[in-house]
């Protein structure tokens, strides 16, 4: 692979990922925010890298003929150049860099939502054992681990005729007349991603993937406070919301709903 | 006879990295070796993508949704790879470029089979994942450190360094047995493989390491860092890419209900939670948490998981069969999948 080439490489690769983590939000869509500074100083170092690559080239150019090792890096490398010796030369598989880094310049796909959710059975909340009891604010913001656990484990059935309020993405459901509010929550990144799902009855199926606060009360079924109760919910309100620019948490809804 | 060359670093293969009279005899003798990588790459890149393909062509016809996903993982695997693929390469690269020979060989016990467990154990040291040990590996063997104590850093490093047994001792809150189980899993699994080298190993199935020469006289140590370090990070990243493409079709064309239905049995579930860290192909720093979430697993199960993930895994994979020749990665990560579910059970058989 020629230089040149390299140079290329490194300095897409170095933009695409500053594009992705300084300048804008993309990068939330496959990793965690904690992510954000290592990825801010890999993309400086990349771009620094091929810079140097560039740069070093034409110096090589300038002083090349006469030879002189003065300025040491130059001459050296143009030479290793010049004698062909492939040991110094990129395989040519270094070729893909290319695919992340203009995925990320130009066209990043976006974050994973329902059809991942779909496939996916709902993540396995852990016990918990003591329960405060729920604040008096109606409707009552919750997460939806939050309501999973009241709903299953729960036994003084604090959750019963409450008002709650929860937000996350649509996955529809085959068979209809149902569908699941739900949080994709990665430990990684997006390969590890993980769902997590509540049941909710409404009167209209708001379209896959789009971002939802519901208000509603618990859809009895089963015995309140253990595994067999339904952890779903008869909507009461479903108002469309933006998509939280870290989608990949379960979190409470927005304040203002 | 190339392995020679490759561990004698002295003033013969000097003339490889870049002669300024090109007259060596050695620079001559050197495309055979290079020949087989031309193709075979992309051979790699259609068994990672057209299985996957297929496999959505012949189930549920390409719906966008799934293509999409299949590139949000794709893209999330490498994003987050390569901070930590830079931190090795660059030290790759510094070790080739600023670090004496003779260092390693005053810290190393002389004889392999003691400066295998020794490297074992100085893998603590690498506070990164495993994209960062494979470069790091390979310069180690590059600069006359015995392949076999290099295998061990290889796969103990990524599993036991402070990051990762944190990591683990925050997931698995009040099970303090399961950061040891994984430490000690981990590095007795690091050491039968340094061993099974020792044994078994045959040194034509490593690609020389010409990269890996050492300071040159009259050479800016600066420029040899420099270009050492870009030249890795290409390579390895175009690895990764093969990689991140095979784990994030399984990852898409399998998914995960299908594995879950394994849990029930404890024989079966531990192979399956072994599968599964293959072909997720999480980060070690990351794993712990994905494994203490898979809770209707059993505890052995698990730690398989956490043992088996630094060390095998489809980029890993890739990347290794990029340093070091697919002869070796084929060899070497079959027998260390075999290694650590074995060592995996048999320390949660005793501690869990």
């Amino acid at each position: 692979m020629r230089r040149p080439l390299q140079v290329t490489l490194l300095v897409l690769s170095g933009l695409g990922l500053l594009h992705a983590s300084l300048f804008t939000d993309l990068c939330l869509r496959y990793v965690k925010p904690g992510m954000r500074p290592l990825l801010i100083l890999s993309g400086f170092v990349l771009l620094v890298l091929g810079i140097v690559e560039a740069a070093v080239r034409e110096g090589g150019k300038g002083h090349g003929r006469h030879g002189g090792p003065a300025h040491g890096a130059g001459p050296h490398s143009e030479s290793e150049h010049h004698h062909g010796h492939d040991h110094s030369a990129v395989p040519r598989i270094a070729w893909l860099l290319l695919l992340p880094a203009l995925s990320l310049l130009f066209y990043a796909p976006p974050a994973l939502g329902a059809y991942t959710a779909a496939r996916q059975p709902a993540k396995v909340i852990a016990e918990q054992d003591g329960f405060d009891p729920l604040p008096k604010t109606s409707p009552l913001p919750l997460t939806l681990t939050d309501f999973t656990t009241r709903v299953q484990q729960d036994r003084s059935l604090a959750i019963k005729a409450r008002t709650v309020q929860m937000s996350g993405l649509v996955t529809p459901v085959p068979g209809g007349g149902s569908w699941d509010l739900t949080r994709i929550i990665i430990s990684c990144c997006a390969a590890d991603a993980q769902s997590v799902k509540v049941r909710i009855y409404s009167d209209s199926i708001p379209p896959a993937n789009t971002w939802v606060s519901v208000t509603g009360n618990w859809h009895p079924g089963g015995k309140l406070g253990t595994k067999s109760a339904p952890v779903a919910l008869d909507a009461q309100t479903v108002k469309k919301i933006q998509r939280p620019s870290n989608g990949y948490q379960d979190a409470l809804p927005f304040p203002s709903g | 006879m190339r392995r020679t060359d490759e561990l004698a670093v002295g003033a013969e293969t000097t003339a490889v990295l870049a002669p300024p009279a090109s007259g060596h005899p050695t620079g001559v003798e050197d495309p055979p070796p290079r020949e087989p990588p031309r193709f075979w790459p992309f051979l790699l890149v259609a068994a990672a993508v057209l299985p996957g393909t297929a496999l959505f062509l012949v189930g549920q016809g390409v719906s966008r949704a799934a293509l999409q996903a299949w590139q949000t993982v794709c893209l999330a695997v490498i994003v987050q790879a390569t901070p930590f693929l830079l931190l090795g390469t660059a030290l790759s690269g510094a070790i080739n470029a600023f670090v004496p020979e003779r260092v390693f060989t005053r810290l190393l016990p002389k004889r392999p089979a003691l400066a295998v467990p020794v490297a074992g154990v100085a893998g603590v040291v690498l506070p990164g994942c495993e994209c960062a040990s494979v470069p790091v590996a390979n310069s180690l063997i590059g600069r006359g450190v015995t392949p076999a104590a290099a295998f061990a850093f290889l796969l103990s490093a990524p599993a036991i360094n402070p990051v990762v047994l944190t990591a683990t001792a925050i997931a698995f809150p009040g099970a303090p047995l399961m950061v040891l189980a994984r430490l000690l899993a981990s590095l007795v699994t690091a050491a039968v493989m340094g061993w099974l080298w020792l044994w078994l190993g045959r040194e034509e199935w490593l690609r020389p390491a010409v990269r890996h020469t050492g300071h040159q006289q009259g050479h800016n140590r600066w420029t040899e860092f420099r270009r050492g370090f870009q030249h890795d990070f290409l390579q390895a990243g175009g690895f990764l890419v093969v990689g991140a493409m095979a784990a994030a079709t399984f990852n898409v064309a399998v998914p995960r209900s299908v594995l879950d239905t394994f849990s029930g049995s404890p024989w079966l579930s531990v192979l399956f939670l072994a599968a599964l860290a293959v072909i997720l192909a999480v980060c070690s720093e990351a794993d712990a948490f994905v494994a203490s979430s898979l809770t209707g697993f059993s505890p052995t199960a698990r730690l398989t998981f956490m043992v088996v993930g630094p060390m095998v895994d489809l980029k890993l994979i890739a990347l290794q069969a990029g340093t070091f020749g697919r002869a070796f990665a084929a060899r070497f990560s079959t027998a260390t999948t075999v290694v650590a579910v074995l060592c995996s059970v048999l320390v949660g058989g005793v501690l869990l």
